[in-house]
């Protein structure tokens, strides 16, 4: 992988395109689908920036999802009604527990790392699910309160769609700004070597907790999101089993790549709602499907697309040369 | 508190069954094994089969269940994680982890999703130091340590033992000496695993089988894999009965807690031992 960013589109252009397909998604599927989608994809792009640029394979995830869900719930609830105030607080929330949680397992990596996060996850489910009863209703959920405010109403599904799409066009800026900034270099080189970035004086541990930060801010702000457009939250929403969703779409789309993200959240989402309609039991195919990308397409949908490109792109140049050889 | 200790410690020695197939490709492989928790759940639940098609035969039904354990767990060391070993960690664990989702719904396809009850195969209870103690608990803990004895031989006194343990050091140190180390490997594997299942078959009369039966204590072995120190034949018998007493105890005072006890305790031997930083 070249370290410095290819030349792109502009930003806003990007955006345009983004914008555009999502909102070409919206008769085929139904507005409220493409809003569950988009804040999947929210998500999606948080774990991509750990993963798939980082390196750091986590089964945890879900906790600064579910953080983000049920602080904004809790504080829509005891606090104020107000959409904007409860997700502030409830990014807050998730953002604090990750920069906690990484003081401990950013130290970490490959095997350790994964395991502490699934660890840290268990522990949050438990907190929500038993400890913490009176307060998040078990495994009963929770209704959050969030109020409409002047014309942010997300009970009007296409208000919430573009504030969801807006939240997700955000993200996207944010990812993409991260990953070709002299930051995004760093933590790439962090995946191939971070001994050796060590050794040429750079503070690994700081650059790894401060992607891990990143990250669970960005999953909290899709968790924020859930509750203010859901309004319902239930132990679902921090539940460890659920880390392989987020996995699978990564890898489908294809890791360390923003629109691989994308893809990936929307096609895993498709899956989801075509197969549980059908199928009463359908993870033996998300199972099969992970093997048959981790054997053969490493590099998911977009790796496969760019692959096609190029060696078309190289029997083109094949045949020039073989033209100019014997005209 | 004797029957809490006493119950601790039948935990523990569970955990230990589970965790010895865990350390081993932990320590050789550095790879989360996920799988390791299909094969545990997929045991129990041939054992259950078996154990009504021999009509109560406890013995030939562990024996059943260990021999149609065996081919399983060796294609998935010889199909899904050699392949993939010394490529990429990371796609290691994925696929272990898509081995699992397959096998749980396996399960649920064959056996259903309701929780099968298993009798206790002795029900008798002893008197021991005033308390009453059922005998199966007892031999659990004493099938476990056992084990750890038996295990401890075998490492110091037979060939494969030696090099299982002189590759868990360095594994191409040993490779060096022409010695063909995945083979030992994938034996020693696929004993982890039959371990396991042995494990899962005692378990099961103290707890009931169901599908995600597996997820639950691969969480907590986990835990045990790392405190005890990967690879590590006795750090994983100290630590597994180390965790099995916090869950007892922590279970008396506060049952709900008993689980997440484990973790905080992981994660503060994590903080104090700083091992598996790479980097930074």
């Amino acid at each position: 992988m070249p370290l410095t960013a290819p030349k792109r589109f502009p930003v806003w252009a990007e955006l345009m395109l983004i914008a555009a397909a999502f909102i070409a998604l919206i008769p085929a599927l139904q507005v409220h689908r493409v809003n569950d989608y988009m804040i999947f994809c929210v998500f999606v792009l948080s774990f991509d920036l750990l993963y798939g640029y980082m390196g750091r394979l986590s089964f945890g995830q879900m906790l600064y999802l579910g953080t983000g869900a049920y602080v904004s719930t809790i504080f829509s609830i005891h606090v104020n009604g107000n959409p904007l105030l409860s997700m502030l607080a409830g990014i807050l929330g998730g953002t604090v527990i990750a920069a906690l949680a990484g003081l401990i397992v950013s130290r970490l990596s490959e095997a350790p790392f994964a395991l502490s996060n699934l660890a840290f996850n268990q522990v949050g489910f438990f907190l929500v699910g038993s400890t913490f009863q009176n307060w998040t209703n078990g495994e009963n959920g929770l209704s959050a309160a969030v109020m409409p405010w002047g014309y942010l109403d997300f009970s009007n599904e296409y208000t919430a769609c573009v504030f969801i799409l807006a939240c997700l066009l955000g993200v996207f800026a944010l990812m993409r700004y991260l990953t070709a900034s002299p930051f995004g270099i760093m933590i790439r080189s962090i995946k191939e070597n971070g001994t050796r970035v060590r050794f040429l004086g750079f503070n690994v541990f700081w650059y790894k907790w401060l992607t891990f930060v990143i990250c669970g801010f960005v999953a909290a702000l899709a968790g924020s999101l859930y509750t203010v457009y859901i309004g319902f939250i239930s132990p679902v929403f921090i539940h460890p089993l659920h880390n392989v969703e987020v996995i699978f779409a990564c890898l489908i789309g294809g890791a360390g790549n923003l629109y691989g993200a994308l893809i990936g959240g929307v096609l895993f989402m498709g899956m989801k709602d075509v197969l549980s309609a059908h199928l009463g039991q359908w993870e033996w195919l998300l199972g099969l499907i992970l093997l048959s990308i981790v054997f053969w397409f490493r590099r998911g949908v977009t790796g496969l697309v760019a692959s096609i490109a190029g060696s078309v792109a190289t029997g083109r140049r094949l045949r020039r040369v073989e033209e100019r050889a014997n005209p | 508190m004797i029957q809490s200790l006493v119950y601790g410690l039948t935990i523990g020695a569970i955990l230990y069954f589970f965790s010895i197939g865990l350390s081993i490709t932990f320590g050789t492989m550095q790879i989360i094994n996920f799988a390791h928790a299909m094969i545990y759940a997929l045991g129990v639940y041939f054992f259950i089969s078996l154990l009504a098609l021999f009509k109560g035969m406890v013995p030939l039904a562990v024996c059943g269940a260990l021999v149609l354990g065996a081919p399983i767990a060796y294609a998935t060391e010889r199909f899904v994680i050699r392949r993939l070993y010394g490529e990429s960690l990371d796609y290691a664990m994925i696929a272990t982890y898509a081995l699992l989702l397959i096998g749980t719904d396996v399960i649920k396809f064959f056996w259903g999703t309701t929780p099968y009850p298993v009798t206790d195969p002795i029900g008798t209870s002893t008197n021991m130091f005033g308390f009453a103690l059922p005998v199966y608990r007892i031999l659990i803990i004493v099938l476990a340590v056992l084990l750890f004895l038996a295990l401890n031989q075998f490492t110091k006194r037979s060939v494969v033992g030696k090099i299982v343990v002189a590759a868990l050091e360095d594994k191409d140190g040993v490779r060096c000496l022409g010695i063909n180390v995945d083979k030992y490997f994938s034996w020693v594997f696929v004993l982890g695993s039959l371990l396991a299942v042995v494990g899962g078959v005692l378990y099961a009369p103290i707890s009931t089988a169901e599908p995600y039966m597996g997820y639950n204590i691969l969480l907590i072995a986990f835990a045990v894999v790392i405190t005890g120190g990967m690879g590590s034949f006795t750090g994983t018998f100290v630590a597994a009965f180390a965790m099995g007493l916090v869950i007892a105890i922590t279970g008396r005072f506060w049952s709900q807690a008993a689980d997440t006890m484990v973790f905080v305790v992981m994660a503060l031997v994590l903080i104090v031992r700083k091992d598996g930083q790479t980097d930074g």
